[in-house]
C-alpha cells in the first residue's frame, strides 16, 4: 500500500485556506464584475418581492385588473399555518377545536366577513381581543411579501385562491424579481463614466507623487545620510523611521489629524505669522495624503537601501576615497549605480501597493473635500462596501477592482521574472 | 575634519526631515496625561481623566475590555493559524519532494507580492455567501489566509539555512521525517517562528480595513474599529481621549517594538510590507 506522503500533510492546510481565500476571490472578482449584485438586489438569486416600486409596476402594466386587485388585497385566511397559531394562542380549546373542524379552507376578503363567520360559530369567540387573535392570524397579503423560489409563490396564490394565466404569472415574476442578473454594464459604465478619468488621473496623481517624494526619494536620502554616521546615531534615526509603520493605522492618522487640526501645532505655529487657526487637512488634502502615506511608506525602501549599501565592498568605497572623490561624487559614482536594482525594486513594489491601499486616505481625508482626494481603490470601496447614498453596489465595485487585480497579476508576474528573488532552488537531497 | 562637517550636516538634515515624526510622537504622550490649553500649545497640567473609558462605557461604545478582549482573541487566533500553517508548509516546500515544487513556489512568489486588498468586496461577498459575514471567526480566516503567502516565505526562508546534515542524521538513525521535523528541525527555527508571531502580531493588532468591512456590529468590534468610530464622531474630536484610548491599543505593539526593532527591521526589509 502506497502512503500519503509526508509532504502534502504539511502542504494541505495552507493550500486550502490560500486557495479557498485567496485564489477564489481573485477568481471571483471576475465573475461578480459581470453582475449587478448590489445591496438591494442581495447576494442570492430568485428574489421576488412585492415592494412599493413592484406594485406600482404592475399598476401601470397590461396585467388583468382582478387579479391586480386580489395581488393588493388583504385576506383572511384558515390554513395550517394560521390554525397553528391559533391552537398555540390562549382561545378557549373549545372555540379552536370548532375552528379546526369546521374552518379550514375557508377564505374571507374582509375583516368583518371574517367576524361574522366567527359569530355564527357554536362556540365563538367570547372577547373582541379573542377576535383580534384570529384575524391577526389568518390575514395574509402580497404586500410587502418576499419569495425566494417561484414555487413558494405559486403556493400563495393557491392559498389565496388567485388564479393566474400563465402569461401574467410570468409578467408578475419579471416585475417583482429583484435579483441580480449577469451583464456587461458595469464595463460599459467603467469607460463611460466622466468621473473614471478623474479618479484614474488622481491616483496617478498620488501614486507618482507619493512613490517620488517618500517612498524612494525620502527613503534614499535617509539611506545615504545615515550611511555615513555613526552606528548609533544611524540605528536611532531607522528606528525611528520605522515607527509610523508599526503604529496601528487608525492611531498614526489620529496623530495626523490633531497635528492639522485647528487647535493643532501647525495651526499653533503659522499663528505666529498671522495666520488664523484653520483646518489644514481640509485645506490641502492633496499634501495631507501624499504626507501620510509618505511617512509610512518611506521605511520600507529605507530599510532596503540601507542594506544593500552595506553589501557594497568596502575596497571599492576606498578606492574612491583614495582618489580625493567627496562624499557627492562617491554617491553618485558607487553606491547609486550599486544600487539600482534595489530602487527598481521598491519603486516597482511600492507603485503596487499604493495603487491598491487606500486604508490611510479612508481615515484622514475619505477622498474628499468633493471627491478631490478620491483615488480608484478608494472609489471601489466607496461604491461597493461603503457610502452615505445608501445602495451598495457590489457588481459595480468588483468591476473596478477589477482593474487593480490584473495590474496587480501583471505586475506580480513581472516581479518574478524580472527579479527572480534567487529561490527556485536545487532539490531536496532527501527522499522521503 | 571634512568628514566631520558633512557628518554634522547629514544629522542636520535628517533631524529636520525626522521632524514631523518627532512632534507626532511627543504630543501623542504629552495629551495624554495633561489638560490641553485652550490659547498655548503647551497644557495646563497634569491629569488622568483622558482614561475615564477604562473604568466607565463610552456612550453609544461597546466597553473597551470586551473591544480589547475581541482584539486579542482577533491576534492571538491569527498568529496562531499563521504560525502552525506557514511552519508545516514552509518545511514541505523547503526540505520535501514533491511534484511540481517550482511551480508551488512561484505560485507563492506571485501572491506574496499581489495586492490583497484589491479582494475586499469579493471576499466581503463570499462570506455573506457562506454565512461567516459580522462574525470575529471569518475575519480571523481571512486575514491568517491573506498573511499565509508571507508567513509560508518567510518560514522556507529560515529552513533554508539549516544544515541538511541535522537531517540526515536523523533520518539515518531510523527517525520518521515528521520525528525529525518536530524534534531536530523545529528548535533551529525558533527565532523565525519569534520572528513570525511578532510580525503577525503587529500586523493583526493594527488591522482595520478587514474588521471593518467584514465584522461591523459592536458586538463584534476591535480595538481599531472602536477607535476609528470615536474618531468619526462628528461632535468636537476629544484628542485627549482619542489618543489615551490609542496609547492603550498601540501599548502591546511598544513593548514588542522595544525589545526587537533590530529583527522587525530585517523582517520588513524582506518585502513584507504590504502597506503603501
Amino acid at each position: 500500500m502506497k502512503r500519503i506522503p509526508l509532504a502534502y500533510w504539511f502542504l494541505l492546510p495552507a493550500a486550502v485556506s490560500i486557495i479557498l481565500f485567496y485564489v477564489l476571490p481573485v477568481i471571483l472578482t471576475f465573475v461578480f464584475s459581470f453582475t449587478s449584485m448590489a445591496s438591494d438586489t442581495g447576494i442570492y438569486g430568485n428574489h421576488y418581492v412585492y415592494s412599493k416600486n413592484a406594485i406600482r409596476a404592475l399598476e401601470k402594466s397590461t396585467l388583468n385588473r382582478d387579479i391586480f386587485k386580489k395581488i393588493i388585497e388583504r385576506k383572511y385566511v384558515f390554513d395550517s399555518e394560521s390554525l397553528k397559531i391559533i391552537s398555540q394562542s390562549k382561545i378557549e380549546k373549545k372555540t379552536q377545536t370548532e375552528i379546526e373542524e369546521t374552518l379550514p379552507g375557508t377564505v374571507y376578503s374582509t375583516e368583518k366577513a371574517l367576524f361574522e363567520a366567527l359569530d355564527k360559530l357554536k362556540n365563538k369567540p367570547r372577547s373582541f381581543r379573542d377576535k383580534k387573535i384570529i384575524s391577526r392570524a389568518t390575514i395574509r397579503s402580497l404586500n410587502g411579501e418576499e419569495f425566494i423560489e417561484i414555487s413558494e409563490m405559486r403556493v400563495a396564490f393557491e392559498k389565496l385562491q388567485i388564479e393566474v394565466g400563465e402569461e401574467d404569472f410570468d409578467l408578475i415574476t419579471e416585475v417583482t424579481n429583484t435579483s441580480w442578473h449577469w451583464t456587461t454594464k458595469n464595463y460599459r459604465e467603467v469607460f463611460s463614466n466622466p468621473d473614471s478619468w478623474r479618479i484614474f488621473k488622481n491616483t496617478g496623481l498620488y501614486v507618482t507623487l507619493t512613490l517620488g517624494l517618500f517612498n524612494v526619494g525620502c527613503a534614499l536620502i535617509i539611506a545615504l545620510l545615515t550611511f555615513y554616521m555613526s552606528l548609533g546615531q544611524s540605528k536611532f534615526f531607522r528606528s525611528l523611521w520605522l515607527i509610523p509603520r508599526i503604529s496601528p493605522s487608525v492611531l498614526y492618522v489620529l496623530l495626523w489629524r490633531d497635528l492639522m487640526d485647528h487647535s493643532g501645532f501647525i495651526s499653533y505655529v503659522m499663528g505666529y505669522f498671522g495666520v488664523a487657526p484653520t483646518n489644514w487637512m481640509g485645506e490641502f488634502p492633496w499634501v495631507t495624503i501624499i504626507v501620510i502615506n509618505g511617512f509610512v511608506g518611506a521605511s520600507m525602501g529605507m530599510i532596503i537601501f540601507s542594506s544593500a549599501m552595506q553589501a557594497i565592498p568596502k575596497s571599492l568605497l576606498y578606492a574612491a576615497s583614495v582618489d580625493g572623490a567627496y562624499m557627492w561624487q562617491q554617491i553618485r559614482r558607487i553606491i547609486l549605480p550599486q544600487i539600482r536594482w534595489p530602487i527598481l525594486f521598491i519603486a516597482s513594489y511600492q507603485t503596487l501597493s499604493l495603487l491598491t491601499s487606500f486604508e490611510y486616505i479612508q481615515l484622514s481625508t475619505d477622498g474628499g473635500p468633493a471627491r478631490d482626494t478620491e483615488v480608484w481603490a478608494l472609489h471601489a470601496f466607496h461604491t461597493a462596501l461603503s457610502n452615505y447614498w445608501g445602495n451598495l453596489r457590489y457588481g459595480f465595485g468588483a468591476t473596478l477592482s477589477v482593474v487593480l487585480v490584473v495590474i496587480g497579476i501583471i505586475a506580480s508576474i513581472t516581479y518574478l521574472k524580472l527579479f527572480k528573488f534567487q529561490v527556485l532552488l536545487q532539490e531536496p537531497p532527501i527522499e522521503n | 575634519m571634512e568628514k566631520h562637517n558633512s557628518n554634522r550636516i547629514s544629522t542636520i538634515i535628517l533631524f529636520v526631515l525626522s521632524l514631523p515624526l518627532f512632534i507626532l510622537y511627543f504630543f501623542f504622550f504629552l495629551d495624554v496625561f495633561t489638560v490641553p490649553s485652550t490659547d498655548s500649545i503647551w497644557p495646563e497640567s497634569f491629569t488622568l481623566v483622558h482614561w475615564r473609558f477604562l473604568t466607565e462605557t463610552l456612550s453609544g461604545k461597546p466597553s473597551i475590555w470586551i473591544t480589547t478582549l475581541n482584539t486579542l482573541i482577533f491576534s492571538g487566533c491569527v498568529v496562531a493559524i499563521v504560525l502552525v500553517l506557514s511552519s508545516t508548509a514552509g518545511y514541505a516546500l523547503s526540505r520535501l519532494k514533491m511534484p511540481y515544487r517550482s511551480q508551488l513556489l512561484g505560485t507563492l512568489l506571485l501572491l506574496h507580492s499581489f495586492p490583497s486588498v484589491s479582494l475586499l468586496i469579493a471576499i466581503f461577498i463570499i462570506l455573506q455567501m457562506i454565512g461567516l459575514y459580522d462574525s470575529l471567526v471569518g475575519v480571523i480566516i481571512i486575514k491568517a489566509s491573506l498573511e499565509l503567502p508571507f508567513g509560508i516565505w518567510i518560514m522556507k526562508g529560515f529552513y533554508d539555512t539549516v544544515p541538511w546534515e541535522i537531517e540526515m542524521s536523523g533520518v539515518q538513525d531510523g527517525a520518521s521525517r515528521f520525528t525529525v521535523w518536530y524534534k531536530l528541525i523545529l528548535p533551529q527555527i525558533y527565532p523565525g517562528l519569534a520572528a513570525l508571531s511578532i510580525f503577525s502580531f503587529i500586523s493583526s493588532w493594527g488591522e482595520y480595513v478587514l474588521p471593518f468591512v467584514l465584522a461591523p456590529s459592536a458586538e463584534q468590534q476591535t480595538l481599531s474599529v472602536y477607535l476609528a468610530g470615536l474618531l468619526s464622531e462628528t461632535t468636537a474630536v476629544d484628542y485627549g481621549l482619542l489618543k489615551a484610548v490609542g496609547l492603550f491599543y498601540m501599548l502591546p505593539v511598544m513593548i514588542f517594538y522595544i525589545f526587537t526593532h533590530e529583527k522587525l527591521m530585517n523582517i520588513y526589509g524582506g518585502g513584507g510590507g504590504s502597506k503603501g
